[in-house]
C-alpha cells in the first residue's frame, strides 16, 4: 500500500503549481565561487588578442610553431605563407635560421592537406639556396618517407620537393650518405620495380598490374610524373663533373685553410655509426655509376622497358629516362677521357 | 590521462590499421604496399635516430605507428624485415632514457609481439628487457618492462619447463647480485626470483641459490628482500596454489539451466562447451598428483655455511647499521636454519645475552628466536645461562605479570627443544609460579610443568610430578635421554603392516583349508605364491587389502577346529614359519618384538601395495590417537609444529594474553567481525531485504502477500467471514489434507 501511495504523490507533483518567489535574490558575498559545474579539462586558447604589441621576431616564431599545430588547415596554410612572405621580403626576416625553418617545417611535407603542401613548395623555395645544402641529408630522410607515403597526392607532392632540392642542391642529394642508393629504391618502390618484393615472397607470377591498390587512383600521369622525376635524379647523379679551375693556391688551402662547406670530411664518418652499403656516400660519378650499374640498371631498364611500351605521357617519360641512363652509359669514356 | 590533442599531420586519411588489416588477410597482394611503408620506416627511423631527444611530436607519432604496423605484420615478410627485431633492440637500449614514454612503450610491447609471433625467442627478448630494467630511471618503464619479463617467463615455461632460457635468466640473475654487492640493482633480481617462485614456475635449487646470495649482500634492501624470501615464499607459493584451486569456478549446473531457458544460440553453445571444458580440466587437475615442491629453507646448499656467513655478516659484526627491524628478519632466518638442519653456531647463543632484557624493543622475537635456535644437539651449558638469565631478568615478583608470563613461556619453549638446559633449583622455582594470580602466568608456569613431567620427572618436586610421571618413573617407562642420543629411527607404523600381514596370512591360511577340501591345484598355486613375490601383491590396487568380510567368517569358523587349523600351518613354507608362532604368543619380550618389526623392513621389500597399506594404516592410527584411545605424544608434535612453521613472538605472548580481560572496543569489534554492515539503525531483516534487491533478487511469494494492495484483498476477507459452518470445516480439512500431501506443490512426496 505504502509504494502505491508514494508512486501517486509522485505523479501528482507534476501537476503542482509552482510557487515563484517574489523579490530580489540575497546577494552573493563577495568570495562567491561558482561551482555547479563540472569540467573534465580546462582549455585555455593560448593565442594572444592582439598581434601590434609583438615584436617581428616573436610573431615569426608564432607562426612558425603554428604551421604544425594549428588544428585548421586554413590556419596552417596561412601561417606557411606567412612564413614565405617573410623570408622572400627584402631584407629577409628570418631570426630563427634556414636550419630553424627547416627542422620545424620539414614534417609539413607528409601534411594532409594540399594547399598546405603546395604553400610548403613555395616557402622552400624562398628560402636561400646556398643555405640549404648543409641540411640536404635530412630532407632527403623526410622527402624518402614521403615518397613512400599512403596517400598519393603526398607522394607526388614530394616529387616536386626533391625536383627543387635537385635545382638547389643537386651535388649534395646525389653525394650525401644514403642519397644515392636509398633514394633509387624508394623510387623503384614508388613505381612498382622491384626486385626486392618479388624475392621476399618467394613467389612466382608478380606481374606489375597487381601493384598498387590501396585506394589510390593511380593515373597515368602520377606515373610519368614519377618517372620524370626519376630520370630528373639521375640526369643529376650521372652529370658529368666540371673540371674544378686550376687555382695555384688550391693546394695550400687545402692544407691550412678553414674548409668553407660544412662537415667536411663526413665520408670519413669519424663519429657516426657505420654505414652499410645503402647508407654509404657515393662522392663522385664514376662510383655511382659503378653501384647503379651493379644494382639497379637492370630493374630499371627493364621497367622503362614496359612504360615505354604504354606510349601516351608515361612512354615519353620513359623515353626521357632512357635519355637520361644513356647519358650515364656514355659517360664512363667521357669522364675516362677527361 | 587527457585525451591526446590531435596535431595536423595525425589526420592523414591514410590509414595504416586497414592497410594492416589487409595485409593480414592477404600478404601476397600487398607486398608492395608493405614494402612502401618499410621504407617509409626506415626513413623514419633514420629521421628519429639522427636526434631521438629532440624528434618533433609529429615525427614521434609517425614513427609509433610505422612500427606497430610492421611489428603485426613482420612475421608475414620475414625477408623485408629480417633487421627489424635489432632496430628495436638497438634503439631500446641507446635511447630509452630520452624515447617519448609512448613510443617506448610501442617498442617494448612490439618486442612482445615478435616474440609471440616466434620472430625472435625467449632469450633475445629478456636479454634486451632485462638490462633496461635494471638501469632505467623510469618507474613506469620499470613496471612495464617487469611485466612482460614475469609473463614472457611463465609462458616459456607454460607447457614444460625450458630449461635452457631458466638456466640462462638465473645465471643473469645470479650475476647481477654477485657482480656488486653494494648496489640495490639485486632488488629486481629479488622481486623476479620471488614472483616466479610463487607461481611455481622455479622451483629448483638455483633460484634458492639466487636468493642466497641476495641475502648475504651488502646492501640492506637486497638483503631483506632475500631474507623474507626464505621467511615467506613457500607460504606465498602455497597461498598463491590455493588460490588458483579456488577461483574461477564455474557453475555447471547453472549453465545447464540457462541453455534450458535462454534462446539458443551458437554463443551460448560455445559458452557451454568451454564451461565443460574448463570443469574437466579442473577435475584433470584435482586428481593430478601434488607436485612434489621442496621448501625453499631446504634446497639451500651448505646451509651450516649459509648460517654463519649470515650471522658474521649482519648480527656479529658490529658495524652494520641495518634497523632493528631488518636485523630481527635476519637473526629469523639464522635461527630458523639452525633449528630446522641442526646447525652449530655456538657463538650465537652468547650474542643473544646482551638482548635479553625486558627493555629490549621487540624482545618477544628474540624469545622466539632464541627458541627457534635450540635444538637437541646444542650443548646445554651453552644454554643455560641464558635460561638463568631470561629467569633473573624477567620471571620475578614484582616484575609485570606479561613481561613473567612471557618469560617462562620462552624458557618453556627452550626447554622443550632441549630439557637439559634446566638445573633442579631453577625448575622447581619457576614451578612454583602457578600460585601465581595471574592467569597468564599460572598457565605458562603449568606448561612447564607438565613438559617436565613427560620430559625429566627426577627435576620437579615429587608432589608436582603427577600420577603417570611417577608411574612411568618406577616401571622405567620415562628414561632420561642424555646429550646427543637420538631416537632409534624406524619406519611410522611399521608394527602396524607386520600385525597386519600377519592377519592376512592367517585368512589365507584358512581359505587354503577351504580350497584342500575343493581342489588341490589351487593349493599349489598357493604355495607358489607364498614363497617369492606374486604379481597380484605388487600392485596397489590388489586383492589382498579387499579381501571381503566373507572370507573372516569362513576363517573363523574353520578356526574353531583346531585340527585343521594345525594342518595349515604345516603346509605353508618353511621360511615362514617363526613368524606366526611369535605373533601367537600372546605375552611377547619387547626386545623380541623391535626385531621382529625391523626384520620385516630388513628382509623383505616392500611394494608399493604395501607402501599404500602402510599409509592407510598410518591415518587409521593417526585417528585413533585423535579420539584419544593411544596415549598422545604431545611433545614430540609440538616440535614437528615448530620446525614447520618456526616461532612467532605471538607464540611467547601468548600466555600472557590469557587472563587479560577485552575493553569494551575490542569485544564489540570482535561482536561484528564477519557481519553485514550497519550503517543506519535498522533491522536485520531490512539489511537482508536490501540486501537481496541489491543483488537483483526478487521477492518471495510471501512478501508478495504481503505488501498486495489492501483493497484487493479485503474483498476476499469479506467473503471469509459470511461462510457458513460447513464450509469454513471443508476448507479446513482440504487445508489438512494438502498440507498432509505437501502443499499444492507436493513438496517432500515423490
Amino acid at each position: 500500500m505504502g509504494s502505491s501511495m508514494r508512486k501517486k504523490r509522485e505523479k501528482k507533483r507534476d501537476f503542482n503549481k509552482a510557487k515563484l518567489k517574489v523579490g530580489r535574490e540575497k546577494a552573493k558575498a563577495a568570495n562567491f565561487t561558482d561551482t555547479s559545474f563540472k569540467s573534465k579539462s580546462i582549455h585555455i586558447n593560448q593565442g594572444a588578442l592582439t598581434s601590434d604589441n609583438i615584436d617581428s621576431a616573436e610573431q615569426f616564431k608564432q607562426n612558425l610553431s603554428l604551421c604544425i599545430s594549428a588544428k585548421s588547415d586554413n590556419q596552417r596554410r596561412e601561417a606557411v605563407a606567412y612564413i614565405t612572405n617573410q623570408i622572400s621580403s627584402t631584407p629577409p626576416n628570418n631570426p630563427v635560421g634556414t636550419s630553424g625553418v627547416l627542422t620545424k617545417l620539414l614534417p609539413l611535407l607528409s601534411d594532409a592537406s594540399t594547399p598546405v603542401r603546395a604553400q610548403l613548395l613555395k616557402l622552400f623555395q624562398a628560402l636561400p639556396p646556398s643555405e640549404v645544402g648543409a641540411h640536404v641529408e635530412k630532407i632527403l630522410m623526410y622527402i624518402r618517407g614521403g615518397m613512400t607515403h599512403l596517400a598519393p597526392d603526398i607522394r607526388t607532392d614530394t616529387l616536386s620537393i626533391l625536383d627543387w632540392l635537385l635545382d638547389v642542391a643537386g651535388d649534395e642529394v646525389v653525394s650525401c650518405s644514403g642519397g644515392w642508393l636509398k633514394t633509387i629504391n624508394s623510387f623503384s618502390s614508388m613505381l612498382g620495380w622491384n626486385p626486392n618484393v618479388g624475392s621476399a615472397m618467394t613467389s612466382k607470377g608478380w606481374t606489375t598490374a597487381s601493384k598498387a591498390t590501396l585506394g589510390t587512383k593511380k593515373g597515368p600521369e602520377a606515373q610519368a610524373r614519377q618517372i620524370q622525376a626519376l630520370a630528373r635524379f639521375l640526369e643529376v647523379g650521372f652529370k658529368p663533373e666540371a673540371p674544378i679551375p686550376v687555382k695555384s693556391a688550391a693546394y695550400w688551402d687545402n692544407i691550412y685553410r678553414l674548409p668553407t662547406t660544412p662537415n667536411p670530411f663526413a665520408y670519413l664518418n669519424l663519429f657516426g655509426i657505420p654505414r652499410d652499403e645503402e647508407n654509404e656516400m657515393y662522392l663522385d660519378r664514376g662510383s655511382r655509376q659503378r653501384v647503379f650499374d651493379a644494382k639497379w640498371r637492370a630493374t630499371i631498364e627493364a621497367g622503362m622497358e614496359g612504360a615505354r611500351k604504354e606510349g601516351g605521357p608515361v612512354g615519353r617519360a620513359a623515353a626521357a629516362l632512357g635519355r637520361a641512363l644513356n647519358g650515364g652509359l656514355d659517360s664512363p669514356e667521357s669522364g675516362s677521357g677527361n | 590521462m587527457p585525451k591526446r590533442k590531435v596535431a595536423a599531420l595525425e589526420k592523414v586519411e591514410a590509414d595504416l590499421v586497414s592497410l594492416q588489416y589487409k595485409i593480414r588477410r592477404d600478404p601476397r597482394s600487398y607486398a608492395q604496399e608493405f614494402y612502401d611503408q618499410w621504407l617509409a620506416y626506415d626513413a623514419q627511423r633514420q629521421i628519429f635516430v639522427s636526434s631521438p631527444a629532440t624528434a618533433s611530436n609529429e615525427d614521434v607519432k609517425k614513427f609509433h605507428d610505422l612500427v606497430d604496423l610492421v611489428a603485426h605484420v613482420a612475421n608475414l615478410y620475414p625477408e623485408i624485415t629480417a633487421p627489424f627485431p635489432d632496430h628495436l633492440k638497438e634503439l631500446l637500449n641507446q635511447h630509452h632514457a630520452v624515447l617519448d614514454k609512448e613510443l617506448r612503450e610501442k617498442i617494448v610491447g612490439s618486442l612482445v609481439l615478435l616474440k609471440r609471433k616466434d620472430v625472435i625467442d625467449s632469450t633475445g627478448l629478456l636479454t634486451t628487457l632485462f638490462p633496461i630494467l635494471i638501469n632505467t630511471p623510469s618507474k613506469t618503464l620499470r613496471s612495464l618492462l617487469y611485466t612482460k619479463i614475469i609473463s614472457d617467463l611463465r609462458e616459456a615455461n607454460n607447457k614444460s619447463t625450458n630449461h635452457k632460457l631458466n638456466r640462462t635468466i638465473q645465471t643473469v640473475l645470479h650475476n647481477l647480485v654477485t657482480s656488486d654487492r653494494t648496489s640495490t640493482k639485486g632488488m629486481w633480481a629479488c622481486r623476479i626470483t620471488r614472483e616466479l617462485w610463487r607461481r611455481q614456475v622455479w622451483t629448483d635449487a638455483r633460484p634458492v641459490d639466487v636468493m642466497k646470495e641476495a641475502c648475504l649482500s651488502d646492501n640492506e634492501k637486497v638483503v631483506v628482500g632475500g631474507v623474507r624470501f626464505f621467511l615467506g615464499g613457500d607460504k606465498e607459493r602455497e597461498e598463491a596454489l590455493e588460490d588458483d584451486d579456488s577461483d574461477d569456478d564455474v557453475d555447471l549446473k547453472k549453465v545447464k539451466h540457462q541453455g534450458t531457458i535462454n534462446k539458443k544460440t551458437k554463443k551460448r553453445s560455445k559458452q557451454y562447451e568451454k564451461a565443460i571444458e574448463k570443469i574437466k580440466k579442473q577435475e584433470k587437475k584435482k586428481h593430478a598428483p601434488h607436485p612434489l615442491n621442496f621448501s625453499a629453507l631446504h634446497l639451500i646448499h651448505d646451509p651450516q655455511g649459509f648460517a654463519e656467513k649470515l650471522f658474521q655478516k649482519h648480527l656479529q659484526n658490529t658495524k652494520n647499521k641495518f634497523s632493528l627491524e631488518n636485523k630481527l628478519l635476519v637473526l629469523q632466518l639464522v635461527t630458523r636454519l639452525v633449528g630446522l638442519h641442526k646447525l652449530t653456531i655456538i657463538s650465537l647463543y652468547s650474542w643473544f645475552v646482551k638482548y635479553l632484557s625486558p627493555k629490549q624493543a621487540n624482545v618477544t622475537s628474540f624469545l622466539a628466536s632464541l627458541a627457534q635456535a635450540t635444538h637437541n644437539l646444542v650443548p646445554p651449558d651453552v644454554i643455560e645461562p641464558l635460561i638463568v638469565k631470561i629467569a633473573n631478568e624477567f620471571v620475578s615478583e614484582a616484575s609485570a605479570v606479561e613481561v613473567c608470563a612471557a618469560g617462562i613461556n620462552s624458557i618453556r619453549e627452550v626447554a622443550m627443544r632441549q630439557p637439559l638446559c634446566m638445573n633442579e633449583t631453577l625448575l622447581q622455582d619457576l614451578v612454583m609460579y602457578q600460585k601465581s594470580k595471574d592467569k597468564g602466568v599460572v598457565m605458562a608456569a603449568k606448561g612447564l610443568q607438565s613438559l617436565y613431567r613427560e620430559v625429566y620427572p627426577e627435576l620437579l618436586q615429587k608432589k608436582f610430578r603427577g600420577k603417570q610421571a611417577t608411574m612411568g618413573l618406577r616401571s622405567g617407562e620415562i628414561k632420561l635421554r642424555r646429550f646427543g642420543e637420538e631416537e632409534e629411527g624406524g619406519i611410522e607404523g611399521l608394527d602396524l603392516l607386520a600385525r597386519y600381514k600377519e592377519e592376512q596370512r592367517k585368512k589365507k591360511a584358512a581359505e587354503e583349508e577351504e580350497d584342500e577340501n575343493g581342489e588341490k591345484k589351487e593349493k599349489k598355486d598357493d604355495d607358489e605364491e607364498d614363497d617369492g613375490f606374486n604379481s597380484d601383491e605388487w600392485e596397489i590396487g590388489s586383492t589382498d587389502s579387499e579381501s571381503s568380510g566373507g572370507w573372516i567368517d569362513v576363517s573363523s569358523d574353520e578356526e574353531d577346529d583346531g585340527p585343521a587349523k594345525k594342518k595349515a600351518r604345516k603346509s605353508k613354507g618353511g621360511a615362514d614359519d617363526e613368524a606366526p608362532d611369535l605373533v601367537d604368543t600372546e605375552k611377547e619380550d619387547p626386545a623380541a618384538e623391535a626385531e621382529r618389526i625391523t626384520k620385516l623392513a630388513t628382509t623383505t621389500i616392500l611394494t608399493p601395495a604395501d607402501l599404500a597399506k602402510l599409509q592407510e594404516l598410518r591415518r587409521e592410527a593417526k585417528l585413533d590417537k585423535m579420539l584419544g584411545t593411544t596415549q598422545s605424544k604431545r611433545k614430540k608434535e609440538l616440535i614437528e609444529r615448530h620446525i614447520e612453521d618456526g616461532v612467532t613472538a605471538e607464540d611467547i605472548e601468548l600466555p600472557a594474553t590469557l587472563g587479560k580481560k577485552s575493553t569494551k572496543e575490542e569485544r564489540v569489534a570482535l561482536a561484528r567481525d564477519g557481519k553485514p554492515g550497519r550503517e543506519e539503525h535498522k533491522s536485520t531483516q531490512a539489511i537482508r531485504k536490501s540486501k537481496k534487491e541489491a543483488e537483483g533478487k526478487s521477492t518471495t511469494n510471501k512478501e508478495k502477500a504481503r505488501k498486495k494492495n489492501f483493497l484487493m484483498t479485503i474483498g476476499k476477507a469479506r467473503a471469509k467471514n459470511k461462510r457458513s459452518l460447513v464450509e469454513t470445516k471443508k476448507a479446513l480439512t482440504n487445508h489438512i489434507a494438502k498440507s498432509k500431501q505437501g502443499g499444492r506443490r507436493r513438496n517432500g512426496i515423490n
